[in-house]
């Protein structure tokens, strides 16, 4: 148990014998008051090691096309225009994003191993190879565990949701603790999140009358039978209250306290509007939340095997250029950017030649992402690719050397291995040929 | 238990029997010493001086030393460059790295330099395999021996000796004994273990001195290397002794208590005779039979994975009939509840899943397998051998159009069907068991021919003369197919039997039905099979985890295995008839109640042990007790959990642990956050006990009375009448609340207790 989960415990038990002898005014408070004063007093767990915090994944399913965003070339149809960092160029559908660009480095020697969905997404958010004999953890499972929560609020989110490749994103051997809490668009109408309210005819008093009576109910069996898991629930069943009673993990998902401009900022859309409540939760002590970007209307994602040009013009990159240089502008305005890491990456990028059907397909052999924040060094170019995109021309980025580059500047040591239940120690950064990533020195 | 005394038996005079006359004068020997009362190990005396062999005198060093385990030169890189074969299992292998030198790559067969002998003839004392283990130059593993040593000079004799390789020693070597099985002692007490190697041809040879001895648990007992076993701690835990590659296990017992002196316990069948004999041995008194409310509720989750309604709960309650327990097993084996359970279960295990066109298929095969109870060897025939469309051609659908890498079928078949984890062993020898990756290739050879062709619902597996389909390359078809070659040596790989026989060229067509056959024809396909059912009942196999038979994990009850799995060979692989032995016996239906003499035991059976429902069951748990039921996405109302073809459609599944069937089923229901999140503010947990329909609403307006009300509630939820205590309990909270509040409140507490989520 880390030693705020500890800590919450033991305040947690005594609020509860206080919340059982009945007399809420114990302190002359009321509940709600206390719960706030405790939010406030509330310690953010283990010390800050790195400068981040937290980072933010705009995960951008289905694989991007390189030479179409971030590492324009010949052989794309749109062309390169002038950034805000002199000598930067990028391709002329980011034009937003250009003008943040000292926030931001990218990297466009990015080189991994599969060049099929589902296991790209396997290889690209756990570093290793799909192996049957064992499940991996994710980096937003590792990352929250390793920093642990803080102030009740889940500590890695995945919004609106996982789909079919969610379990790529899980925590595995880690424990459901550390699996994303997936939570519904919230650019939808009705936008609510299960399980976080109390249904509206029960109060506060009312659950811990039900508690009272589960407690006689349950008492004769949970003494004949002592065993871990039945303490473990109570715990649980401690930290889930705080969650739904906290204020504040109510309210970083409340985005009726938004102002309409930053909401027409971010854009009404899916992603807009996701990644919005991921600089909310972020702001309320998330970890690592990550916004999928899956589901545009009549394009679908990012895997555009036919009219390439079109779907990235049209329909794909303007949406991630109003994003994410809002997003950038939002965190720093709020004196977040410089804690919250902000990663912008799919599983692959895509070939540097078109198709028959106007397309270009999956291409894991050399592509680019973007990344920045958390003290990570913006405005910066790591490694290049060659006239067309096709290969790594210099300096080769693994999978393992982003984990290590990210995991430094959240104060998480790269080196560490965990030991799988099979009895394989696995790295958390693990890059090619068994070794362990380096962290780009370039960047951090 | 006392030492064996070692009568002089001149290994001349034995050595002079050969053949039959051999093994009657043995047995003249052994009356002769019997008549004389004491008791004759067939010990010879030191073998007279022969030249060291390195596979006998080095190697035995090398295990004994732990130089060659897991966590040294053995593990799968080696350690410092020096690759030794794990637990001695490879001594050509490890001569070559000793006497030839370099530097082990575990991903390919070339050495890399130095290529520096470990030995040295010209000044064999200045050999690396002398000066490492002395600490004469620097060891990762420290000082081993001294220079003063009998190993020191053992190994100097022989590299002065030529460091010849030497007699083969492993060809004759049939394997080791210990001259007990099974040691019961009291904590502080000491025995002195023995072990004899048999050799072909009869030969035997007390070994103690040379066997690598390892406590599995050295909080409860510790080996010497003279082999000496001291008892520490009362516990339980199994000696795995080491020698040239061969394995063996002694399972030890440490209890402060007496020899039992009940009377003999009432047994129904075999079964119950294996586990009270053990509970006997190992001085634990078993609980109570269970109560009739304990049993019928376990038994009907455990076989139909349903509450018993409260009717047939105060049915069974109230009748006098003694075969009543054995009538109600006969019911549920024949419900159709039985059916939809266990079909559920194998489409777990079996991995039915993808989109509902496809696996309907695939589904409907597992189900007939279970409604017409079909013999599991031919059930596990067809699900390797399958050819063509439909049925369980499906298992081997991965992706669009894509076989499973071979890799994952070999994986799967063998830990399904035989119970082994080879896994490790695609990449390397395996790192802790005595798999070889020849082995595990040679396995994956049989399905080196697959591939599968249609499109999405309408697909078919066969066996391709061209090789096996690899990953989709995009825009070059040429890279399809290609033969299957072994990762290290790169040579292609030939189909070979787990035993090194190769496959027949006349079986070659059909490779995976030869497959298929050896399977089910294996000693361990039905230990596995019997293994993994037993779990499913008491909450944990005989080897557990269930698929993880291993070296140093050894059965708990060998003999109980073996009796299971020939009782299940004879009985033409019923799976019902297995069932029907194992919850008739007094065995299962033990109590879940402990006294203070048995409350530790978790692997002798002297209690039932209570686990956790699975996440389906949970579910239709719930709406049964509050009579709400669940309205899953795209299946018409009515449909229960259990019914459901693939996991999907409800939250609650998810969060509460369903397999997505993404790999063979781990056993899971750990709790977690969300789980509780759910309980407390989650729709199963609250919507579902005012509703309309609900079985509350009824009660509340039929006017029952409060003690009618809640014992119709704690007989649906927990099969039995509240005590007077929880009465009296309720009692007063009902007359100080509104009615219906703690009615709803009592229904919520009933089904988030853990004597509701679990099964006991």
């Amino acid at each position: 148990m880390s030693r705020n989960d500890a800590n919450r415990a033991a305040a947690a038990w005594s609020r509860r014998d206080i919340l059982r002898v009945g007399s809420l005014s114990f302190f002359g408070l009321d509940l709600s008051r206390y719960l706030r004063l405790q939010h406030l007093m509330a310690d953010t767990g283990s010390a800050p090691r790195g400068k981040a915090q937290a980072a933010i994944l705009l995960w951008l399913n289905g694989g991007p096309s390189h030479v179409d965003t971030w590492d324009p070339k010949r052989n794309s149809s749109f062309k390169p225009i002038a950034t805000n960092v002199p000598g930067i160029r990028i391709s002329e559908l980011l034009p937003r994003v250009a003008r943040h660009m000292d926030k931001l480095s990218l990297i466009r020697s990015m080189h991994t191993l599969e060049n099929n969905h589902g296991i790209a997404h396997h290889y690209a958010m756990t570093g290793h190879r799909p192996n049957p004999a064992m499940k991996f953890p994710s980096l937003g499972s590792i990352i929250s565990k390793e920093l642990g929560a803080r102030l009740s609020v889940p500590p890695y989110v995945m919004v609106p949701d996982g789909n079919w490749f969610g379990e790529h994103f899980r925590a595995h051997m880690l424990g459901a603790s550390y699996d994303p809490m997936e939570i519904p668009d919230p650019s939808a109408k009705n936008f609510k999140i299960p399980d976080l309210r109390l249904p509206d005819s029960i109060s506060v008093e009312r659950l811990q009358q039900r508690r009272a009576m589960a407690g006689l109910v349950d008492a004769l069996y949970r003494e004949q039978m002592h065993s871990a898991e039945h303490a473990s629930l109570d715990v649980f069943q401690q930290q889930a209250l705080e969650m739904i009673l906290s204020p504040a993990v109510r309210e970083a998902f409340d985005l009726s306290k938004e102002t309409e401009q930053l909401k027409d900022a971010y854009g009404r859309n899916t992603v807009g509007q996701s990644a919005l409540i991921a600089r909310r939760l972020v702001e309320a002590g998330s970890r690592f939340v990550t916004v999928v970007d899956r589901n545009r209307p009549e394009s679908g994602d990012w895997d555009s095997h036919a009219n390439n040009d079109k779907r990235h013009r049209d329909v794909l990159v303007p949406v991630l250029d109003q994003v994410l240089s809002t997003l950038l502008a939002d965190l720093e305005q709020r004196g977040l950017l410089s804690s919250t890491i902000v990663i912008a990456m799919g599983e692959f990028g895509r070939t540097p030649d078109i198709n028959p059907n106007g397309g270009r397909d999956h291409w894991p052999q050399c592509w680019s992402l973007a990344l920045g924040g958390g003290g990570i060094r913006g405005g910066t170019i790591v490694g290049e690719s060659d006239e067309r995109g096709a290969y790594v021309k210099d300096r080769m980025v693994t999978i393992g050397d982003l984990f290590a580059t990210l995991y430094k500047a959240l104060g998480i040591d790269w080196h560490r291995e965990y030991m799988h239940p099979i009895g394989r120690p696995l790295k958390i950064a693990n890059s090619l040929d068994d070794k362990t990533g380096q962290p780009i020195q370039e960047l951090v | 238990m006392a030492a064996c005394l070692r009568a002089e038996v001149p290994k001349e005079l034995l050595d002079s029997f050969s053949g039959s006359g051999m093994v009657t004068m043995r047995v003249v020997l052994l009356l002769l010493t019997a008549m004389l009362g004491s008791r004759v190990c067939f010990a010879e005396q030191p073998a007279p001086p022969r030249p060291a062999s390195f596979a006998r005198e080095i190697v035995s060093i090398l295990t004994k030393q732990g130089c060659n385990s897991s966590s040294c030169h053995g593990g799968v890189k080696g350690r410092g460059g020096l690759k030794l074969s794990l637990d001695g299992l490879d001594p050509r292998e490890d001569y070559k790295w000793i006497v030839q030198g370099g530097t082990y790559q575990v991903l390919s067969p070339e050495a890399l330099p130095p290529i520096t002998p470990r030995v040295s003839l010209q000044e064999p004392e200045n050999s690396l395999l002398l000066r490492k283990p002395a600490m004469q130059v620097v060891h990762g593993g420290g000082e081993i021996f001294t220079p003063e040593s009998p190993d020191y000079a053992a190994i100097l004799e022989w590299v002065r000796g030529g460091a010849a390789y030497g007699e083969d020693v492993q060809k004759t070597l049939q394997g080791i004994e210990p001259s007990s099985r099974e040691i019961v002692l009291g904590p502080g007490h000491t025995h002195s273990l023995r072990v004899v190697a048999r050799f072909a041809g009869g030969r035997r040879e007390d070994v103690t001195r040379e066997v690598r001895y390892e406590s599995l648990d050295s909080t409860v007992a510790t080996v010497e290397p003279s082999g000496v076993l001291k008892a520490l701690q009362k516990g339980e835990t199994a000696v795995i002794l080491r020698w040239l590659g061969q394995f063996a296990h002694v399972r030890i017992g440490v209890t402060d208590q007496e020899p039992a002196s009940d009377a003999e316990l009432p047994r129904n069948n075999f079964i119950d005779d294996h586990v009270f004999a053990r509970l006997r041995r190992f001085r634990i008194r078993p609980s109570e039979l269970s109560s009739d409310h304990e049993f019928v509720r376990r038994v009907c989750l455990d076989l139909a994975g349903t509450l018993p309604p409260p009717d047939r709960v105060r049915e069974f309650l109230a009748s006098k009939d003694p075969k009543k327990r054995e009538k109600v097993v006969e019911a549920l084996l024949n419900s159709p509840e039985y059916v939809e359970f266990w079909s559920l279960r194998f489409a777990d295990l079996f991995r039915v899943r993808g989109e509902y066109g496809w696996i309907l298929p695939f589904w409907e095969w597992v189900r007939r397998n279970v409604a017409t109870d079909k013999p599991y060897h031919q059930v596990a025939r067809e699900a390797i051998a399958v050819q063509g469309y439909g049925g369980a051609s499906h298992k081997y659908q991965f992706g669009i159009n894509k076989p499973p890498p071979i890799e994952q079928m070999v994986n799967e078949t063998i830990r399904v069907f035989m119970g082994r984890r080879l896994d490790c062993a695609q990449c390397h020898n395996h790192p802790f068991d005595r798999w070889t990756q020849n082995q595990y290739w040679g396995l994956g050879a049989f399905f080196g021919r697959m591939t599968n062709t249609g499109w999405a619902f309408d697909n078919a597996v066969f066996d391709d003369p061209n090789g096996h389909e690899v990953d989709y390359v995009e825009n070059d078809p040429t890279l399809r197919f290609r033969p299957v070659a072994h990762p290290r040596t790169k040579q292609p790989l030939a189909a070979m039997f787990m035993d090194g026989t190769a496959l027949p060229e006349d079986r070659r067509d059909d490779p995976r039905l030869a497959l298929a056959n050896w399977v089910v024809s294996h000693p361990y396909f039905a230990e596995a099979a019997v293994n993994r059912i037993w779990g499913y009942f008491f909450g944990r196999g005989i080897v557990d985890p269930v698929d993880d038979f291993r070296v140093v994990n050894p059965p708990t009850h060998p003999e109980l295995l073996a009796a299971l799995a020939r009782d299940f060979e004879q009985h033409g692989y019923s799976l019902k008839q297995l069932m029907r032995r194992i919850v008739n016996s007094r065995a299962y239906q033990l109590s879940s109640q402990t006294h203070e003499l048995n409350r530790h035991d978790r692997t002798n059976y002297s209690h039932a042990l209570p686990r956790p429902l699975e996440a389906a069951v949970l579910l239709d748990a719930i709406s049964q007790v509050t009579g709400v039921p669940e309205v899953f996405d795209k299946n018409p109302a009515g449909k229960r959990a259990i019914q459901l073809r693939f996991p999907a459609g409800a939250s609650f599944l998810s969060v509460f642990g369903r397999p997505a069937r993404d790999a063979v089923p781990d056993p899971g229901g750990q709790l977690n956050l969300r789980q509780a999140m759910h309980m407390l503010a989650g729709t199963t947990f609250n919507a579902k006990l005012s509703n309309e329909a609900g079985r509350l609403h009824r009660l509340l307006q039929s006017g029952a009375s409060d003690r009618q009300l809640v014992e119709e509630f704690y007989l649906a939820a927990l099969s039995r009448f509240p005590t007077e205590r929880e009465w009296a309990g309720l009692q007063k909270i009902f007359a100080e609340r509104p009615r219906r509040e703690a009615a709803e409140d009592l229904v919520w507490a009933l089904i988030t207790a853990r004597e509701f989520a679990e099964n006991h």
